[in-house]
């Protein structure tokens, strides 16, 4: 325990100086901005400032732009309750209820809930990060091919609980979202799968086209069907917090979300995107009232924001104990640091303790920060909801134009999310929703690339699944959540409600 | 009458004014791979002190897919004009032709070679419980044991793919080639225990190595690399025929005029010959050793001995292996 | 014999519009190698995910005549059509000329989706919101988007 205080305290000596605190500040102020621009996300941003980076001392630089990757997190929300685009891949589940919360006239309650919720889960992840980064890296070891896949295949029960409507749309839509992951260019074989001979396809369906396609555009060619007399998230500006009552309820999801998120966020292979949507399942199941849920639960907006929040602090334990990066931000990461003459890998922590621990202290500052940032900020952002709507679609589409377009500098990419607009819209008349789609579409190449792998591995012997404890376990998670979701839906089939979009 | 006497003499002025002096504004470096690699790193560091020698700013973009193809088609179909250049390796101007054969560009053909930058040395290793003491112990052991190893690597025509293909058929082994996206998740596998070995960049596998979670079983270097020095080289451990080297240069689109081939050649030999950025290159584990290979001559020179080496060793290499499932 | 009536006609359209979607994709993936299910191929599970999805849409199509639903309600045409063109007109200005034009050229053609657009009105707006773009994303995110590129002559 003292040894844990001692390095807190030369933790925050580091990262209290008043340059360190100006990198932070920066980086978060950064962050929050791309978040909350749709499209562009930190990937795209931590390369292009990485020059900039340069003259910096290496503390100061991870500094930066780690606040600018959790600083995301906290700017991705505010779209997606806002407009109904989700910022970031995690914000996706945000738009469940988040955005119908905004139409209610609470769209100060939903964004003043996601920054404290955040804020919660930020403290308690980097807390975990310094007590436990070691003993969690040795757990996240455990998970092999066959442990991801089984945890994948159970992510996919989530989104039958996430459907509002029809729950076999909703499973269709799951299906299309894989079936979508699967274009492109097979890992294994090199083989040209779906793309028809298209070279920007051959990557894959890139995420940032679909989320535009599905939710940007779509949302605002449905905004411009509905009779006009009724305009979208109008009236109330309602209070800019949540109330005290509202701020009972959701203490236990966020709790609750910043556990899952944390957890999952561990988990080499980029496990913490499951953990809003996994969140948001397990609040809809323990609701009392599961059906407030698509219709502006606040529950569904706190859990999965402290989710996603603490799967991106976790995310960076695998970095700093491991060396290894657990998704494609973290690499950039080990790109920033090998720069600065730091290799990162397990020695780190002992040899380069003053950076380690300047890190993790600069998390705490910066997810204060952050808070700071953001609670203030509500009142703008609903102010903006006020411009009329006659200016406010162009200007969207223009912000999600230039953001598809930054992700790889493809003008076809633009072109193809218009497409997906289109389907989107046709899919939206036809009562499918996109939330499924997209979960899908994210988990399926992480489903398919460590089913195919397990069973390399396991010479094509199916039991491994089952012969594995943790894959075990995980599978029959995911029978029980499926079972436990469409139970009732067959039982009380004459009730079943179609909730309007 | 005179205004616009003077609009068209200034029209007229203007692409004499483009000749005068290269560069005029920023180049475009393109890495086809993603940020934060090895490749990456390499063109960042030596990019920076390029900057410096021209006068303006050379952009790191990063195109990848495909296992490199993607960026370097773009590089290719550029205009020849000196802004866009392309940090190319073994991969993708070496081995590439043999790996995919509806490449949209031809490594000796479409591009005007600048000058290598690095060579990442290729490791040997094995998880960290591999029952082997030396790398003769290590190939004894796979040779006799590889259908039931499982290999890792980072995807059709990464670096991990072609070398340990050339591995594997110069000792016989035929094990189940296991595929990851990207070197990061092949190398939490080869941490856990998941698979069992694995052929890649030093960069990537010296932390881990000397913090001991991997086994390092030979340097594909004809002496030992100064970041590993305990590791032994494939010569000392019986399998000299085993010499790799992961090399990276800069290419600019064929084309380009020999001015502007000289100016960025002698850019990428003064950033070679700093002393801040060799020791940063050589703490990676880099090896700058080639100077032949640092002319536009020489790169041309190894680039087509490349092609025709990685055709040959991977033509024999599919012979053997188990044909993919 | 009673006629079959649709009782959902959205369900009808859903569920064939998924069959087609299926067959599409069946018709994608068939040069692929399916292999085995103890050794995927990488036509797999394109092919699985096609079949379950077509099984989906006839379930759809098979509930529709059965049990009602809702019908297939108003669908419009020229706000979806006049968006998708939108963006399909700043995919073709941004290389060249570049967002300078690929703004305003967007959003003015985004503006004729709504019959309440003001002209005037969103001809200034859409320059000052360009504008803005310009300097979050190019000069404050350093994204390397062309601003205004006329092929010989200017490159921004």
């Amino acid at each position: 325990m003292s040894t844990l205080l001692s390095n807190l305290a030369l933790g925050f000596s580091v990262a209290f100086t008043l340059h360190n605190l100006g990198l932070c500040f920066m980086g978060c102020l950064v962050g929050t901005l791309i978040g909350v621009l749709p499209g562009i996300g930190p990937i795209a941003t931590i390369t292009m400032l990485l020059p900039v980076t340069f003259g910096l001392p290496p503390v100061g630089a991870l500094i930066m732009l780690a606040g600018i990757y959790y600083g995301a997190q906290y700017g991705g929300s505010t779209t997606a309750i806002l407009v109904n685009i989700p910022g970031e891949v995690t914000s996706v589940v945000t738009t469940i209820d988040g955005h119908q919360m905004a139409k209610q006239g609470r769209a100060g309650a939903a964004l003043g809930i996601s920054a404290l919720g955040s804020f919660f889960a930020g403290c308690v992840s980097t807390l975990i990060i310094a007590g436990l980064a070691v003993p969690l890296t040795r757990l996240a070891l455990l998970f092999g091919p066959s442990e991801y896949a089984a945890l994948m295949t159970a992510g996919l029960a989530f989104a039958v609980v996430l459907a509002r409507g029809s729950i076999l749309k909703s499973i269709a839509m799951v299906l299309l979202g894989l079936l979508l992951s699967t274009v492109g260019q097979d890992l294994e074989t090199g083989a040209e799968r779906m793309t028809f001979g298209l070279p920007s396809l051959s990557d894959g369906i890139d995420f940032a086209v679909l989320a535009m396609g599905l939710f940007g555009f779509a949302e605002v060619m449905r905004n411009l069907t509905v009779d006009q007399a009724r305009d979208v998230v109008h009236g109330k500006i309602g209070k800019l917090l949540p109330s005290g009552a509202e701020l009972r309820q959701s203490a236990g999801a966020v709790v609750r979300g910043t556990l899952l998120g944390a957890i999952l966020g561990i988990l080499p292979g980029n496990g913490a995107v499951l953990g809003p949507f996994a969140s948001y399942a397990l609040e809809k199941k323990i609701a009392r009232d599961p059906r407030r849920f698509g219709r502006g639960a606040i529950e569904g907006v706190a859990g999965p924001e402290s989710a996603n929040n603490a799967g991106a602090q976790t995310s960076f334990i695998p970095l700093l104990t491991l060396g290894i990066p657990p998704n494609a931000v973290m690499a950039l990461m080990v790109g920033a640091m090998t720069i600065h003459g730091i290799v990162p890998g397990p020695l780190v922590m002992t040899r380069n303790a003053s950076l380690f621990w300047g890190v993790i202290a600069s998390m705490w500052i910066g997810n204060l920060m952050l808070l700071v940032i953001n609670l203030p900020l509500i009142g703008a952002w609903v102010r903006l909801l006020k411009v009329p709507y006659r200016l406010m679609y162009p200007a969207i589409v223009i912000v999600c134009c230039v953001g598809i377009y930054s992700v790889n500098n493809l003008p076809q990419d633009v072109a193809l999310t218009a497409v997906v607009a289109l389907f989107g819209y046709a899919g939206t008349r036809l009562g499918f929703e996109s939330a499924p789609l997209l979960l899908g579409f994210v988990l399926g190449r992480l489903l398919e690339e460590n089913l195919r792998r397990a069973l390399a591995i396991s010479r094509g012997d199916l039991a491994i699944f089952i012969h594995r404890p943790v894959s075990a376990w995980l599978l029959f998670t995911g029978l029980v959540v499926l079972v436990v979701a469409v139970l009732p839906s067959i039982r009380s089939r004459r009730e079943q409600v179609f909730v309007e979009e | 009458m005179r205004p616009s006497l003077f609009v068209l003499a200034v029209i007229l002025a203007l692409p004499l004014q483009g000749r005068a002096a290269y560069p005029e504004r920023p180049i475009t470096l393109i890495v086809p791979f993603a940020a934060g690699g090895p490749t990456d790193v390499v063109a960042r560091i030596v990019g920076e002190h390029m900057s410096r020698t021209l006068g303006q700013q050379v952009v790191v973009e990063n195109v990848a897919g495909a296992g490199g193809t993607t960026g370097s088609t773009r590089a290719a179909q550029a205009t020849p004009d000196g802004y866009t250049l392309i940090m190319g390796h073994m991969g993708t101007h070496g081995a590439a032709p043999a790996v995919y054969p509806d490449l949209k560009y031809d490594p000796a053909k479409s591009f005007q070679p600048i000058g290598m930058a690095a060579g990442t040395p290729i490791l040997v290793v094995a998880k960290k419980s591999f029952p082997a003491k030396d790398l003769k112990e290590f190939v004894a052991y796979v040779k006799k044991n590889s259908e039931k190893l499982n290999e890792a690597h980072a995807g059709v025509g990464s670096v991990s793919y072609t070398t340990c293909a050339f591995f594997n058929s110069l000792i016989g082994a035929k094990p189940t080639r296991v595929v990851y996206r990207g070197t990061g998740p092949a190398l939490n596998d080869l941490v856990s225990g998941q698979v069992d070995y694995m052929c890649d960049q030093i960069v990537n596998l010296v932390p881990q190595i000397q913090a001991g979670t991997i086994k390092a079983y030979g340097v594909a270097l004809p002496q030992r690399s100064p970041a590993l020095p305990d590791v032994p080289t494939t010569k000392e451990g019986g399998l000299p025929e085993f010499q790799v080297s992961a090399w990276n240069a800069i290419f600019a689109p064929k084309g380009v005029p020999p001015e502007v081939v000289k100016k960025l050649s002698d850019a990428l030999t003064k950033a070679l010959a700093d002393e801040n950025t060799r020791k940063r290159l050589l703490d990676l584990g880099a090896d700058l050793s080639d100077k032949a290979a640092q002319t536009p001559e020489g790169l041309a020179k190894l680039v087509d001995s490349e092609v025709v080496r990685w055709k040959k060793v991977l033509a024999s290499a599919s012979k053997d292996a188990t044909p993919p499932k | 014999m009673g006629r079959v009536r649709v009782q959902a006609p959205q369900d009808l359209v859903a569920g064939a519009s998924l069959l087609a979607v299926s067959l599409f994709a069946l018709w994608a993936a068939a040069p692929l190698d399916a292999g085995r299910m103890s050794a995927p191929g990488p036509g797999l599970l394109p092919r699985v995910l096609a079949v379950l999805l077509g099984g989906v849409g006839v379930w759809l199509v098979v509930v529709s005549l059965v049990r009602p639903g809702e019908s297939l309600g108003h669908w419009s045409l020229r706000g979806p059509v006049l968006i998708a063109l939108s963006v399909v007109a700043f995919a073709v200005t941004i290389r060249t000329p570049g967002l300078a034009v690929a703004g305003p050229a967007a959003m003015l053609v985004a503006g004729a989706a709504s019959p309440e657009t003001r002209w005037r009105e969103l001809a200034v707006f859409s320059v000052a919101v360009t504008a803005v773009c310009v300097g979050l994303f190019r000069w404050l995110l350093h994204l390397p988007i062309p601003i205004l590129v006329i092929p010989g002559w200017v490159v921004l």
